[in-house]
């Protein structure tokens, strides 16, 4: 697993079963400005949990510091803790490459490299040190099958991934996260950019992967929250307001803003 | 209402002609509020260039052709012959492959210094050390590129001729010595396009690489690079034109011998410095000023086939 971790870290025992990520006072700051306040959610297994809020409430910033992609932004700091697998995620001793391998991300913009449909997806392979060309080729039609992608592509698998349509390219994105097999996979607005029928497949593809996966996904778009979340966090500047199952968050929210907030009023 | 083609519906009606396009007059041509002075200004401009480009090509290839056409030199002979002896009465002979073997050497020689040195600084400055590399490397490149070749020419005649007498032995002059200088002359320039060449690179492909468990090196090396590859290697050739058309520094410290060199560590000479030499001890007219001139035209298609290609890769660059 992430074997860079030493002996001298404490392994608590997991709080509930069923949940693969716990965060805990978790604060984030760019330089001066403090984008994540005191968040305190879990990210169960094998479902789906939705980040919904206004622009600029520090939802995406909260997913892109579960997997340190945060890392890569200078004068970013974090604090608190993200327990997974019993270990603190933002220790100084993880190994945030091999933490990415486990906990994948797709992004906004549908961002598959400029090769081959093939290639895209033997990329991480090849990163993680995979050889063989049969393995290769096995893991690279497994993904594309998870990712629904398979009977779309297969004729054409050495063609360019630019030449998809930015749904497929999308697709392609999420097959290429799962190739590694991750236990997470954090989605930062994936259909966001996509037109509503190849947003609709997005939405079937990500149901049928919580079986395998554990999913966060940040959404704007509150009916794709109600559609496909089993849990649904509601952030607001930069605080999480209200978190519980969706049917209950969109059906008797408790508090005001949130009501607000799903019913449109602002945001 | 359907329009042809070069016609107008509101050519025969009375219209309010306040959003209609006067016709065009003497008159109207270039008054004040028509777009037709700026449109001459800046075609006048690009004319300038196209003829400047033409006239010189013009000019290098009639002068070019004389030696052949009019003192009936063989141009096989030319390209092939590896004697260079104009002075001699009975048998002057006008080989010029010793040259053209030099100059292709020492451009080599000179990409093979630069390219990697070049890209791999590009590489730290754009993806390592970011600020410090902006800050410290960028300026230095800088004042690279603003040094004379002379300077270039006397540092090599200094320092690298005589590093390479006291290792290799011999004179010390060269091609190998030229081909030091020519490669840490055109070092900047390919590394400030290889740097171009590396910002271009989309920063969502690195993201993506590094949110599926690549490390530092693995991004450049299998995303960035073979993104920005067909610019970097537009960077070296770019470079290697430079270097094609170098003259004063090569002429420093090749040490300029009309001979077909055996090695590297021998005295050789280029395109460039038979130019730069000679010409100025030859009349107008004469078979060497002729034969000088071929070699001129030599370097000019050279140029030429450098920007085709320059051109052929920024093209293959460009992703569907």
């Amino acid at each position: 697993m992430l074997t860079q971790l030493k002996e001298n870290i404490v392994y608590p025992e997991p709080k509930k079963q069923n949940i693969i990520i716990e965060v805990n006072e978790l604060n984030v700051y760019y330089k001066n400005n403090h984008a994540v306040k005191n968040v305190s959610l879990p990210i169960r297994e094998r479902s789906i949990t939705a980040l919904i809020g206004p622009s600029g409430c520090g939802k995406s910033t909260f997913l892109r510091t579960i997997n340190r992609m945060n890392d890569l932004i200078p004068g970013a700091k974090c604090q608190g803790e993200i327990m997974y697998d019993g270990i603190n995620l933002l220790d100084k001793k993880i190994d945030v490459v091999a933490l990415r391998k486990e906990i994948g991300m797709v992004f906004q913009k549908p961002n598959p490299f400029p090769k081959s449909i093939y290639e895209n997806i033997a990329m991480p392979l090849k990163f993680a040190g995979i050889r063989g060309k049969k393995r290769l080729n096995d893991i690279v039609e497994e993904s594309l099958y998870q990712a629904a992608l398979l009977d779309e592509v297969k004729d054409r698998l050495s063609q360019s991934a630019l030449s998809l349509s930015g749904g497929q390219q999308q697709r392609l994105c999420i097959a290429r996260a799962l190739a590694l097999k991750p236990k997470v996979l954090l989605l930062d607005e994936p259909t966001s950019a996509l037109d509503p029928v190849s947003s609709a497949k997005i939405e079937d593809l990500l149901l049928s992967l919580k079986k395998q996966v554990s999913l966060a996904v940040v959404t704007h778009n509150m009916q794709q929250a109600a559609r496909i979340a089993d849990q649904t966090a509601f952030f607001y500047e930069g605080e999480v307001v209200e978190y519980n199952d969706t049917s209950i968050m969109f059906t008797k929210p408790v508090y005001k803003k949130t009501e607000d907030y799903i019913n449109g009023r602002f945001g | 209402m359907i329009v042809k083609n070069g016609e107008s519906s509101l050519d025969h009606k009375t219209v309010n002609r306040r959003l209609i396009k006067e016709n065009v007059s003497y008159r109207t041509f270039l008054s004040r509020n028509s777009e037709n002075r700026g449109k001459i200004l800046i075609f006048i401009c690009a004319s300038l260039i196209m003829a400047a480009t033409m006239s010189i090509t013009l000019f290098l290839t009639l002068q070019g052709i004389r030696s052949f056409t009019v003192d009936g030199l063989n141009p096989i002979k030319f390209l092939t012959g590896i004697h260079w002896n104009p002075e001699s009465h009975q048998h002057a002979s006008y080989g010029a492959l010793p040259f053209i073997f030099g100059s292709f050497t020492v451009t080599i020689l000179a990409a093979l210094i630069a390219a990697p040195i070049g890209i791999g600084s590009a590489l730290f400055m754009t993806e390592i050390a970011k600020t410090w590399g902006q800050k410290m490397l960028q300026p230095v490149i800088e004042i690279l590129v603003g040094i004379p070749s002379v300077v270039y020419g006397l540092i090599g005649l200094s320092v690298i001729v005589p590093f390479i007498r006291s290792q290799f032995g011999g004179l010390g002059f060269g091609m190998l010595a030229a081909a030091i200088v020519v490669g840490i002359m055109i070092l900047p320039t390919v590394a400030s396009l290889a740097a171009d060449a590396i910002k271009s690179v989309p920063d969502e492909w690195r993201q993506a690489s590094y949110a599926l468990g690549a490390t530092k090196w693995q991004t450049i090396y299998k995303v960035v690079i073979p993104a920005a590859l067909p610019s970097l290697l537009t960077a070296v050739v770019l470079g290697m034109a430079r270097a094609f058309g170098e003259a004063l520094a090569v002429q420093m410290v090749i040490g300029n011998a009309k001979v077909l060199p055996h090695s590297l560590i021998e005295p050789a000479a280029t395109l460039t410095t038979m130019i730069t030499l000679s010409m100025g001890h030859t009349t107008d007219g004469s078979v060497l000023n002729d034969a000088l001139w071929s070699l001129g035209l030599i370097l000019l298609i050279m140029t030429y086939i450098f920007i085709i290609l320059i051109r052929f890769l920024s093209k293959r660059g460009r992703l569907s």
